[in-house]
């Protein structure tokens, strides 16, 4: 059987999350945390007993270092149980910084998580749009050299985004994808399937930052949390209770009247001691989404609102996508999750659009009039993973073999190949 | 956005150091002129909006109001702050009724947190006269504010204390 007719891997490696599964499905098989805990005892273990005496012991320390390791929610836990394990985040706003934990993290999805034989499937991995050529090659060298893969495609997250809408609408490969994930924030323009390069916008404001807003609100409001568990709490309650309002006074007055309807409890168990804990979830839920819309709030470094950063965006690219471009701005990444988020993003979006064309038609002493301009953000249900969904889609596509670098393409040409990775026929 | 001041209308307000002295609802001796009772004044204003403008680290002036605004602004931070070890009603008043006891600065002398927010005062008389609102509004608020810092039974209400430890712009408050 050629490992052109088994499905496709899709793993899509976000600074947060990690999505894998196989092409084709609807739902990745695993969405797990990319977190890598490995053993460092061995290391040191070896580098103190230098006598020449024990090199077996030093030699299967070494072994036993590299085999040592758990990923996800298991490295979590473990790191949390025990004081043997070292936790390493090998992946921080959107871009590989620590190699070797990413070939372990890869390993473990491979064999451990999806169970399957990497000579046998074709792999699709995804990327940030901003990330350099040069570790693509890595990626390459790696999936080619130590997976031994038959094939592998590297997508761009954002187009992967827009092709996850395609099939639930219409064949639309025309659109801004707004990517908000948990150690990036990315707009993208991209027509008919090609990203609009010099329009690409990027904000230092991510998931992480409204848990580290969260954090510090509980924590200046004197809340009863462990600080070793302040951080993943303040992730927690990121996940379950934030929201976004539309204006802040007036959320605090709901909040003030209806104290039991807003304030939300939350309990948990400290860590060390065990002893049960509650403390009230109360602001933060609309104060949390709310520094994307004014990061002043929280940073003094940055200062533009997001949805001021997407007209932008859209004003930089080619004058004939622009309609097109407001039409179809496609929400991606779990930290686009906030109920109401899109609704606010074109409410605001909206504001800007029709302010900038009254005062063009003021300019003009009202007898021009030109055509409203429609703006749509676009949310859909699959939003959390549609970056692993589009590329499940696009990789069940007969397209998708011929659009790959292969074994052989490597071997011949070496890791460059990677540099580039055509669009091909099934993304528009 | 920071939450601007609504009352941007200057008619027959008078104004001393660039300030407005806007109307009072307030029972406090001083040169504020009285105010509907049932509507809202710049105090009210200022509390309502406190929760939200003491995030931000800039604030474009676009009325005159806004600049006492800001200066209530700072007051509230400044209150909150010395409210904040206490943990009963009759301690937070104590603590209140000595800020209130310190001197108020004006434009121009030491210890003003605002420089070049207001215009300096031209003579002794104005200067005195914008004190005297100053301490006015500032005792005004301070009561309004015990109302809302601390509950019924006189226990602290941590959903607004918890401000006490944020910096509005940027200004570290004493």
């Amino acid at each position: 059987m050629d490992a052109t007719s088994r499905p496709a891997v899709v793993i899509d490696n976000g600074t947060g999350y990690s999505k894998m599964g196989f092409a084709g499905n609807v739902e990745p098989c695993f969405m797990t945390p990319t977190v890598v805990a490995v053993n460092e005892s061995f290391l040191n273990q070896s580098k103190s007993s230098s006598s020449k005496a024990n090199w077996l012991a030093q030699h299967s320390a070494g072994v036993m270092a590299d085999l040592d390791f758990f990923i996800g929610d298991e490295a979590l836990s473990r790191s949390r149980s025990s004081s043997t394990y070292n936790l390493s985040y090998p992946i921080s706003h959107g871009q590989v910084e620590n190699w070797d934990a990413m070939e372990r993290f890869w390993q473990q999805c491979i064999y451990n998580y999806l169970r399957c034989d990497p000579e046998d499937h074709y792999f699709l991995l995804t990327e940030s749009p901003l990330t350099a050529p040069e570790s693509r090659e890595y990626t390459g060298e790696i999936m080619f050299e130590t997976f031994n893969v038959p094939g592998l495609y590297i997508a761009v997250q954002p187009v992967l985004a827009l092709a996850a809408g395609y099939t639930t609408s219409k064949c639309e490969m025309t659109g801004v994808v707004v990517d908000v994930g948990d150690g990036a924030t990315h707009i993208v323009p991209v027509a008919d399937g090609y990203v609009i390069g010099s329009s690409i916008k990027s904000i230092p404001i991510s998931g992480k930052d409204v848990t580290s807003f969260v954090q510090q609100l509980l924590k200046e409001r004197g809340e009863n949390i462990p600080p070793e568990d302040s951080f993943e709490v303040a992730r927690k309650v990121k996940e379950t209770y934030c929201y976004t309002c539309s204006d802040i006074v007036k959320e605090y007055n709901k909040h003030d009247k209806e104290p039991s309807k807003f304030i939300k409890q939350w309990t948990g168990i400290k860590p060390r001691t065990g002893a049960p804990y509650t403390c009230d979830i109360g602001y933060e839920r609309f104060l949390g989404p709310e520094i994307f819309f004014n990061p002043e709030i929280y940073t003094t470094d940055f200062t533009t609102p997001l949805p001021v950063l997407i007209d932008k965006c859209i004003q930089s690219a080619p004058i004939d996508t622009r309609r097109a471009l407001y039409k179809n701005i496609v929400l991606s990444g779990g930290s686009t999750l906030f109920k109401d988020f899109h609704r606010r993003l074109q409410r605001d979006v909206k504001k800007i659009v029709d302010a900038r064309l009254a005062a063009s038609e003021a300019r003009h002493g009202g007898d021009v009039k030109s055509q409203p301009i429609e703006v749509n953000v676009v949310s859909h249900p699959i939003q959390r993973f549609a970056v692993w969904f589009g590329g499940s889609v696009l990789a069940s596509t007969p397209e998708f073999y011929p659009a790959c670098h292969t074994k052989e393409e490597y071997e011949e040409c070496g890791a460059s190949i990677c540099r580039t990775n055509p669009v091909f026929k099934g993304m528009y | 956005m920071v939450y601007h001041s609504s009352f941007v209308s200057e008619e027959g307000i008078t104004k001393t150091c660039g300030c407005p002295l806007l109307p009072l609802k307030s029972h406090i001796k001083g040169p504020a002129p009285p105010s509907d009772p049932d509507s809202s004044d710049i105090v009210d204003e200022a509390i309502t909006f406190f929760r939200a403008n003491v995030f931000f680290r800039n604030f474009d002036i676009q009325s005159s109001a806004d600049k006492l605004l800001i200066y209530l602004t700072m007051y509230i931070n400044i209150a909150l702050k010395r409210l904040e070890g206490c943990r009963t009603l009759a301690e937070g008043t104590k603590a209140i009724i000595n800020l209130g006891l310190e001197d108020v600065p004006v434009p121009g002398e030491p210890g003003f947190p605002f420089e070049g927010l207001f215009s300096q005062a031209g003579s002794n008389r104005e200067a005195e006269l914008f004190r005297n609102y100053l301490k006015q509004i500032r005792e005004e608020t301070s009561g309004r504010l015990l109302s809302c810092a601390y509950r019924l039974n006189g226990t602290p209400n941590k959903w607004w204390l918890a401000f006490a430890k944020r910096k509005f712009v940027n200004v570290i408050v004493l």
